[in-house]
C-alpha cells in the first residue's frame, strides 16, 4: 500500500484502533499477571497457615504426652521398679509397668497414638521399653534429644524435652521427661506417630488436606475433585535437625477468587475498550473539527485554484499551520496570476491574433484578438489542435527545407496561412510561424494578421515588418513562456492549458509506446461508456456531451456536433497525449447514472476504466 | 410527645449505661504483681528447683483456688488459698518463723502469692521465698508437675 492512498483520518482512527487492541492486550496481560500474583500470595498465605496449623498440632500433641509422661514419672512404682531393674524379674516387672497405658489407657487415649515407652537411666543408656507398640526401633535415645539433653545442667535437665526425630520405620514424636520427678533418677521417653495427629491440620485451617511423607507415600488424604477450584499448595515439616519428616498439602478453594479476578479482568477490558473507543470519537471530532474540516475546504479551494480560476482565495480557517500553507499556497498563485497577466498583457499589445501550440500540435494559448478571429470561447481552445484552425499542415511547414526566400529565418516562418473559423468558413491571413524552443520541449506561436480585401501585395512587406516588429516581443513571449513553464511544472494543473508542454519526458513513460497504448486504453473506456451510454440508458452521444458538460458541443452549419469527444472514439483521431481527466470523469458520469444497474457494458466499462487508471499510474507499464 | 421522651430516657438508663459499662470500654487491666515484696526474696524456676533440691524441708504454699492446684502444682505443695490463710494454718505448716516458705500463685498478673506473703511478714516470718513467674512460668519452663 502507497503512503499517498492513506488519509489522516484513516491513520489516526488505524493509529487509535490499535493503542485500543494493545490497551486490551496489555490489561488481559496484566489481569493475568495479577491473578498469578494473587494465587502465589494466597499460596504463602495459605502455607504460612498450615505452618502454624502443624505447630498448634504437636503443641496438642505435646500436651498429652506431657500429661502421661508425668503421671508415669511420679508413679512410685515405676520408680521402685526402676531401682530394682537389676534384681532378677526387674525388667518384666519394668515392662509390665511401661505396657500398662497400652493395655488400660491413659488421659488422650484416642488423641494421640502411642508407639512406645522407654526408660533412660541418667546417662541415657536404655533401660527398659514398652513391650507393646511398634518394634524394630533403634535401642538408644534419637541423637537430637540425647544431644539436647547432654547440654543441659542438672537444674535444666529436669526439663521436659519434644523432638520430631526420624526413626528407621519413619518421623516419630518423643517426649523425654524426668523420671522420679525434682528428685531424678532417671528419664521416660513417650514416643507417638505423629501422622496421626497431622490430619487434624485441615481442621485449623479448614481447608482440605493431603499428608505425605518425605519418599512421596500417602499417609492420608482429602482431595478435591474439582483441580480448578482448589489450589494445591505445600508445606513441608521438618524435623527437630531440620530434616524435611512430612510434605502437607492443603488445598485452598480459589473458586471465588477465581470468579472476581474474571469479573476484574471483564471490567478492567471492558473499561479500556469504552476508554480506547471515547478517546477514538474525542479525536476523531477533534481531528475532524481543526484538520479535516479546515483541510478538506482548503483542497477544494486549492483544487479550483489550480483548474484556473486564480482570482480565489484559500480558505484559512484553522490551526497555524494551516493557515500558513493557504499563505503559501496563495501567494504562489498570486505569482501565477501575475505571470499570467504580462504574458497576457505582453501577448495582446496590438491587433494580431497569437496562438500557441504544443509539441502535439495541441492548442495552449489563444489570445484575446485569436479568441475573438476564430470565435471559440476560452473553454473550448483546450480542445483544439493546428488542425482544427488551421488547413495547412504547420508542423510539416516547419520542416520545409529552406527556399530562396529570405524571409525564413532560424526558426521563424513567413507564410499565408488558410484558417478555419468555428462556424467553418475559411479565411486567408498572413502568418509568423515561431518555433519556440522551450526548456523541455517545443512548441509553436503562430502570429495572425488576416488580409484586407485587395492587399495581397502587400504581404511581402507586412511580413518583414512584422518580423522585425515581433522579433523581440517574439523573445518575450519565449521568455514569459518558459517563466510559466517553471511555475506549471512544480505546480502541474494550475497552468492547465500548459500541462502538455511543461510536463518534462520521463524515461520510459511518455514513450512512443506508452502513448500509444494510453491513447488505446482512453479510446476503450470512451467507446465502452458510450455503449452503456447509447444501451443502456438509451441516450444519444450528444445527451452526453450536454449532461455531462465535459465535452464542449459545437453548431456546425446549424447542427450541433460533439467534435472533441468524437476524436476519442477512434485511435486515429484520438490525441497524441490524451486528456487523461476528462475520459475518467466521463466514464465516472456514465456510472453514476446508471446507478447500481449490473449489465454487461457495466462490467466492461469498470473493466476498461480500471485498466486505463492502472495505465495512468504506471503499474499496469511496470508490471508489464 | 412526653410519653416517647420517657421511652428514651429509661431506655438509655436501663440499656445503653449498663451495657456501655459492661462492654469492657472502661474495663481496667488487671494489674501486675509488685516486682518485689519487702520481707521476701524473689526467685525463679529454676531457683526454685534448687532450693528444694537443697532444703528438703522448705514449705512450699500454692496460693491458687484448690480446683486450679488439683489440675497440676508443684512437688510438695501445700494448697491454701490467699484468703483462707489464717496464722493458725501457716503455723500448722511451718511452726518455726526462721523455717524457709516458699508462695507461688498463677504467675505476675496474680496478686495472691504477695497477698499471702503480705500476711506471712506481718506474723513474723522472716524467711519467706516468693516465686513470682509461679505456674505460669514452671509449666512454660516443662518442669515437673504433679496432677491428681
Amino acid at each position: 500500500m502507497r503512503i499517498e492512498s492513506l488519509s489522516i483520518k484513516t491513520v489516526t482512527v488505524a493509529v487509535f484502533a490499535m493503542l485500543g487492541v494493545v490497551a486490551i492486550i496489555l490489561s488481559v496481560f496484566a489481569g493475568t499477571y495479577f491473578r498469578q500474583a494473587a494465587l502465589d500470595a494466597q499460596m504463602n498465605s495459605l502455607s504460612r497457615v498450615i505452618e502454624v496449623a502443624s505447630q498448634e498440632v504437636l503443641k496438642e500433641v505435646r500436651a498429652y504426652t506431657f500429661d502421661l509422661g508425668m503421671k508415669l514419672g511420679h508413679s512410685k512404682q515405676l520408680a521402685q521398679a526402676l531401682q530394682q531393674a537389676d534384681k532378677s524379674g526387674g525388667h518384666d516387672r519394668l515392662a509390665a509397668l511401661l505396657d500398662d497405658p497400652f493395655i488400660n489407657g491413659f488421659v488422650g487415649f484416642s488423641k494421640v497414638n502411642l508407639v512406645k515407652l522407654r526408660l533412660y537411666s541418667l546417662d541415657l543408656e536404655l533401660v527398659s521399653e514398652s513391650g507393646a507398640g511398634i518394634e524394630g526401633l533403634d535401642k538408644h535415645l534419637s541423637e537430637y534429644l540425647a544431644g539436647t539433653v547432654v547440654k543441659r545442667n542438672k537444674t535444666d535437665r529436669l526439663k521436659t524435652v519434644d523432638a520430631l526425630w526420624m526413626s528407621s520405620q519413619g518421623p516419630l514424636y518423643s517426649t523425654l521427661l524426668p523420671l522420679g520427678g525434682l528428685r531424678q533418677i532417671g528419664y521416660l521417653e513417650v514416643i507417638i506417630d505423629p501422622a496421626f495427629n497431622l490430619p487434624g491440620i485441615g481442621k485449623i485451617t479448614k481447608t482440605p488436606i493431603s499428608v505425605f511423607s518425605i519418599s512421596g507415600a500417602q499417609i492420608s488424604t482429602d482431595e478435591r475433585g474439582n483441580a480448578n477450584q482448589y489450589l494445591p499448595v505445600e508445606f513441608t515439616m521438618r524435623m527437630s535437625d531440620g530434616e524435611p519428616a512430612f510434605r502437607i498439602v492443603g488445598y485452598e478453594d480459589v473458586d471465588k477468587l477465581n470468579r472476581s479476578m474474571k469479573k476484574t479482568q471483564l471490567v478492567t477490558t471492558s473499561g479500556f475498550l469504552a476508554l480506547t473507543l471515547g478517546t477514538l470519537l474525542f479525536a476523531l471530532w477533534l481531528f475532524n473539527r481543526f484538520l479535516f474540516i479546515p483541510v478538506g475546504r482548503m483542497v477544494q479551494d486549492m483544487k479550483q485554484i489550480a483548474d484556473g480560476q486564480l482570482d480565489l482565495t484559500v480558505n484559512k480557517k484553522g490551526l497555524r499551520e494551516i493557515s500558513v500553507l493557504a499563505n503559501s499556497f496563495e501567494s504562489m498563485a498570486n505569482q501565477v496570476k501575475i505571470r499570467t497577466n504580462d504574458l497576457e498583457r505582453l501577448l495582446d499589445l496590438d491587433d494580431s491574433a497569437i496562438l500557441c501550440f504544443g509539441n502535439d500540435a495541441e492548442a495552449v494559448y489563444f489570445n484575446k484578438v485569436a479568441i475573438a478571429l476564430f470565435a471559440y470561447s476560452d473553454n473550448e481552445i483546450s480542445d483544439l489542435d493546428l488542425g482544427d484552425v488551421f488547413s495547412e499542415d504547420i508542423v510539416q511547414l516547419m520542416k520545409t527545407p529552406a527556399p530562396s526566400n529570405s524571409l525564413l529565418q532560424k526558426h521563424t516562418l513567413a507564410t499565408r496561412l488558410s484558417c478555419i473559423g468555428k462556424d467553418g468558413h475559411v479565411f486567408q491571413s498572413d502568418a509568423v510561424i515561431n518555433a519556440l524552443e522551450l526548456r523541455e520541449g517545443f512548441g509553436y506561436a503562430i502570429v495572425l494578421n488576416p488580409i484586407a480585401d485587395g492587399k495581397d501585395d502587400l504581404l511581402a512587406n507586412y511580413v518583414v515588418s512584422s518580423i522585425e516588429k515581433n522579433e523581440q516581443r517574439m523573445h518575450a513571449v519565449e521568455q514569459s513562456l518558459n517563466s510559466i513553464l517553471k511555475i506549471a511544472r512544480d505546480k502541474q494543473g494550475l497552468v492547465s492549458a500548459l500541462g502538455d508542454i511543461a510536463r518534462p519526458a520521463l524515461p520510459g513513460r511518455d514513450s512512443d509506446g506508452d502513448k500509444c497504448l494510453l491513447r488505446e486504453h482512453a479510446v476503450t473506456v470512451m467507446r465502452s461508456a458510450l455503449a452503456c451510454w447509447e444501451h443502456d440508458l438509451r441516450k444519444t452521444k450528444l445527451d452526453l456531451a450536454e449532461e455531462s458538460r465535459i465535452w464542449p458541443v459545437y453548431i456546425d452549419k446549424s447542427t450541433p456536433t460533439t467534435r472533441t469527444l468524437d476524436k476519442y472514439l477512434n485511435i486515429d483521431s484520438c490525441p497524441r497525449n490524451p486528456r487523461s481527466q476528462r475520459v475518467i470523469d466521463t466514464a465516472e458520469f456514465v456510472l453514476r447514472q446508471m446507478n447500481k444497474k449490473t449489465t454487461v457494458g457495466r462490467k466492461k466499462l469498470q473493466k476498461a476504466l480500471d485498466d486505463f487508471r492502472l495505465t495512468i499510474s504506471g503499474i499496469k507499464s511496470t508490471s508489464k | 410527645m412526653v410519653l416517647r421522651h420517657n421511652y428514651i430516657r429509661i431506655h438509655i438508663i436501663f440499656f445503653y449505661i449498663p451495657v456501655f459499662f459492661s462492654s469492657g470500654v472502661f474495663a481496667v487491666e488487671k494489674p501486675y504483681a509488685p516486682e518485689n515484696i519487702p520481707g521476701a526474696t524473689r526467685v525463679s524456676a529454676e531457683e526454685v528447683v534448687d532450693l528444694i533440691l537443697s532444703n528438703p524441708d522448705m514449705i512450699i504454699i500454692d496460693s491458687r483456688k484448690k480446683t486450679e492446684y488439683l489440675k497440676g502444682h508443684i512437688e510438695g505443695a501445700i494448697n491454701i488459698l490467699n484468703t483462707e490463710l489464717a496464722l493458725d494454718d501457716l503455723e500448722a505448716v511451718a511452726p518455726d518463723r526462721t523455717q524457709a516458705v516458699l508462695f507461688y500463685c498463677n504467675g505476675t498478673r496474680c496478686l495472691r502469692s504477695s497477698d499471702s506473703i503480705d500476711k506471712a511478714v506481718k506474723w513474723g516470718y522472716r524467711k519467706i521465698f516468693w516465686f513470682r513467674g509461679g505456674w505460669e512460668e514452671w509449666k512454660e519452663k516443662r518442669l515437673p508437675v504433679i496432677t491428681e
